[in-house]
């Protein structure tokens, strides 16, 4: 709107307009006789369209880059070597049975007479423990880019960001996305020599894994987990206009998803960890679920008094999903719903107000389930 | 000095993974495919942030592409830059009087931009090539038009040059060819900075662009001076020079030479300059065109009257 336009001294552009009087100017879009649409243009139930395009960084293992209309995320997930070793006070589960020695009631006995598929609840949750309590998951989620306006670098990370990587975090490890398996980094004695000249193994890796399944229930081979990878998942917003978690979450998602972890074994001579750099043999990290948070925000109209024809205009509340930065600035009653496969609410967050009861929120969950068939689709997995 | 408001992972800390490959004596060789006088192409576009007064995108692609390699150990890494300006805006009022726009740069490198995983606390480095990059954006800004204003330049690089692949990584050659990396990327930075200084509209004497070369060994012939040296093409390297250049004024706003330079005609300090600068010429000509694309556009969308976001 740089052009020069013949001046018009009585009305201003909307841009104008939506600067002097935010509130006005939303509730006017909302209750617009054409049926409530918002200034970008979308219904208030309409999320913008996610874009992704992943494994575009080098050094990253996995990375991936987000857009959802104005909002932009770029998110690498490095992975590194942590040596059990170097944990302070660590104690090995046995991870073949699943038994903990946490001081649960259940004894060695009961568990060895319990079917795998029990006993999985329980690995999973010992597997949830452990992950929390190595740091094997590191995100960090960096707004100060220069993003937006409110984002500049050369101070400590601002409050959203803070917030941003703790919800993060707790979705993460909550989410029960990625399992403890693919992090371990075993020492297999009888493959010990054969890994010292680290040339030589090619095309090894299937055997290899039957040995040590099959190592594993007789207990013959002394499998042990010498290190384990940790993850640094780091997030970088290009550019923000509203809904940082979800973006967020989408960059993560999609990098974990492109993440390739080389083949890793512990080399008894050299008291390291080594690594394969073949692509052929690394292994793509499993991500279990795709969980799908839908952030909305509750907008309560106000402030357009008694319309023109007598009526009183701009009393309403309406529920936007995937609020942009105009948006976001107006609601104060915000929240995010997560689903998971076939529905599962994994996770539902709300503050700021009481205008969602159980009704809307079961419409914000259809439609959060709505929203993670187009991730899916956007993923490439539908 | 943990950093408690950020997740810092385990405290015993973590170790990058060491490839086996790397480990034995195995060295690739430099291979550089491209002529001497020959850039890499360059992609750069504007207006990535909007909410932002400027911004630009500009990736650098690698010699040889990522897709052919089989190996983890030895993918060509791009350089690939990002840059917001915010302002110019008014200083707070506590900041002293200043007659003239105050410029402030920052560069940051993402944690995963290079193969050592930074940290997010500013390291020297990345300060120093703050440093230099306000000295060549300084040169072209026509401050006297905003006083008591100031604006922010911030580059943010996802993946930069590299000095050494992981095979020479290790070895006793990593220390000798540190730092050159560095150097292509105050090029790249340079250059993002212009265009994302024109994308914000910020009054300019001329367009700036960066262009480095460098005398490079070469394995049987006499040294040779490259125009923009890749990092990844494992060139063994005497000295560089980095540029900030105004073509139509014929003015160095920056100039930054490191490494050994003889007095010889076709490798003294003279030629490398003049090579620099013709890579910075070239730079100036997809910046020129990446300007030209994106105001074609911003006028196309204002005359339709873009429903644009209110947000500012």
């Amino acid at each position: 709107m740089t052009l020069p336009t013949p001046p018009q001294p009585l009305t201003f552009p909307a841009l104008t307009f939506a600067k002097l009087a935010p509130r006005p100017f939303l509730t006017a879009h909302l209750t617009s006789p054409s049926g409530p649409l918002r200034p970008s243009g979308r219904l208030p139930s309409q999320p913008r369209a996610p874009t992704c395009n992943a494994g575009s960084l080098t050094h990253a293992n996995g990375s991936a880059v987000v857009r959802c209309g104005d909002t932009a995320a770029v998110c690498g997930v490095r992975a590194e070597i942590l040596k059990v070793d170097d944990v302070a006070g660590y104690e090995g589960r046995e991870v073949e049975d699943g038994g903990d020695e946490d001081g649960d009631e259940d004894g060695e006995e009961d568990e060895e007479e319990r079917r795998s598929e029990e006993r999985e609840p329980k690995r999973r949750r010992n597997d949830r423990d452990d992950l929390a309590r190595l740091m094997l998951l590191v995100p960090n989620i960096e707004l100060a880019t220069g993003c937006s306006p409110a984002h500049l670098p050369g101070g400590p990370p601002s409050v959203l960001a803070q917030t941003l990587t703790q919800r993060v975090m707790r979705l993460l490890l909550t989410g029960d996305m990625i399992g403890l398996e693919p992090l371990r980094i075993w020492f297999r004695p009888t493959e010990g020599a054969a890994g010292a000249t680290g040339d030589e193994r090619i095309g090894g890796d299937g055997g290899e894994m039957e040995a040590r399944r099959a190592g594993d229930e007789d207990g013959i081979a002394k499998a042990e987990v010498k290190a384990f990878w940790v993850l640094y998942i780091d997030v970088l917003f290009i550019s923000l206009d509203g809904n940082a978690f979800d973006a967020a979450w989408f960059a993560i998602l999609a990098a974990l998803r492109d993440t390739l972890l080389p083949r890793a074994w512990w080399d008894a001579d050299r008291e390291m960890v080594l690594c394969s750099d073949e692509v052929a043999e690394a292994g793509r990290l499993v991500v279990r679920d795709v969980l799908v948070p839908l952030s909305f925000g509750v907008f309560e109209g106000e402030g357009m008094g008694v319309g023109e024809e007598g009526r009183e205009e701009g009393k309403g509340r309406w529920v936007l999903v995937d609020m942009d930065g105009f948006e976001e600035g107006l609601c104060r009653e915000e929240g995010t719903v997560v689903v998971g496969e076939g529905g599962r609410v994994v996770r539902i967050e709300k503050s700021g107000g009481l205008g969602v009861g159980v009704g809307e929120m079961t419409g914000l969950v259809e439609l959060a389930v709505k929203r993670r068939e187009e991730w899916m689709r956007v993923l490439g997995m539908l | 000095m943990t950093d408690r408001r950020r997740i810092n992972g385990p405290p015993s800390g973590t170790s990058p993974p060491v490839f086996a490959s790397s480990l034995s004596s195995k060295v690739f060789p430099a291979k550089r495919k491209r002529a001497p006088d020959e850039l890499r192409k360059i992609f750069l576009k504007t207006g990535l942030t909007p909410s932002a007064s400027g911004s630009a995108y500009l990736e650098l692609e690698p010699s040889t592409p990522t897709a052919a390699h089989k190996s983890l150990a030895t993918k060509a890494p791009a350089l690939k830059l990002t840059c917001t300006v915010h302002g110019p805006r008014p200083l707070p009022r506590s900041a002293p009087f200043s007659p003239q726009l105050s410029l402030s740069t920052r560069i940051k490198f993402a944690p995963f931009a290079a193969r050592q995983r930074k940290g997010y606390v500013p390291d020297a480095g990345e300060r120093d090539l703050a440093a230099h990059l306000e000295t060549a954006l300084r040169g072209v800004l026509i401050g006297e038009r905003w006083p008591k204003s100031g604006v922010d330049v911030v580059v943010t690089v996802l993946e930069g040059g590299e000095d050494a692949l992981w095979n020479r990584g290790q070895s006793s050659d990593g220390g000798r060819t540190g730092g050159w990396g560095m150097m292509s990327i105050l090029s790249g930075c340079i250059t993002v900075a212009s265009a994302a200084i024109i994308d914000a509209g910020i009054d300019c004497i001329d367009v700036v662009t960066g262009g480095v070369a460098a005398i490079v060994r070469q394995p049987t012939a006499p040294p040779q001076v490259f125009i923009d040296p890749c990092p990844a093409d494992q060139e063994e390297i005497y000295a560089t020079c980095v540029v900030g250049y105004l073509q139509t004024r014929d003015e160095i706003t920056e100039l930054w030479t490191k490494g050994n330079v003889t007095l010889s005609i076709d490798l003294g300090f003279e030629h490398l300059l003049d090579q620099a600068v013709e890579a910075a010429v070239a730079a100036r000509l997809v910046l020129i065109e990446a300007i030209k694309e994106s105001t074609e556009i911003k006028v196309q969308t204002s005359r339709i009257g873009h429903p644009k976001n209110a947000a500012s």
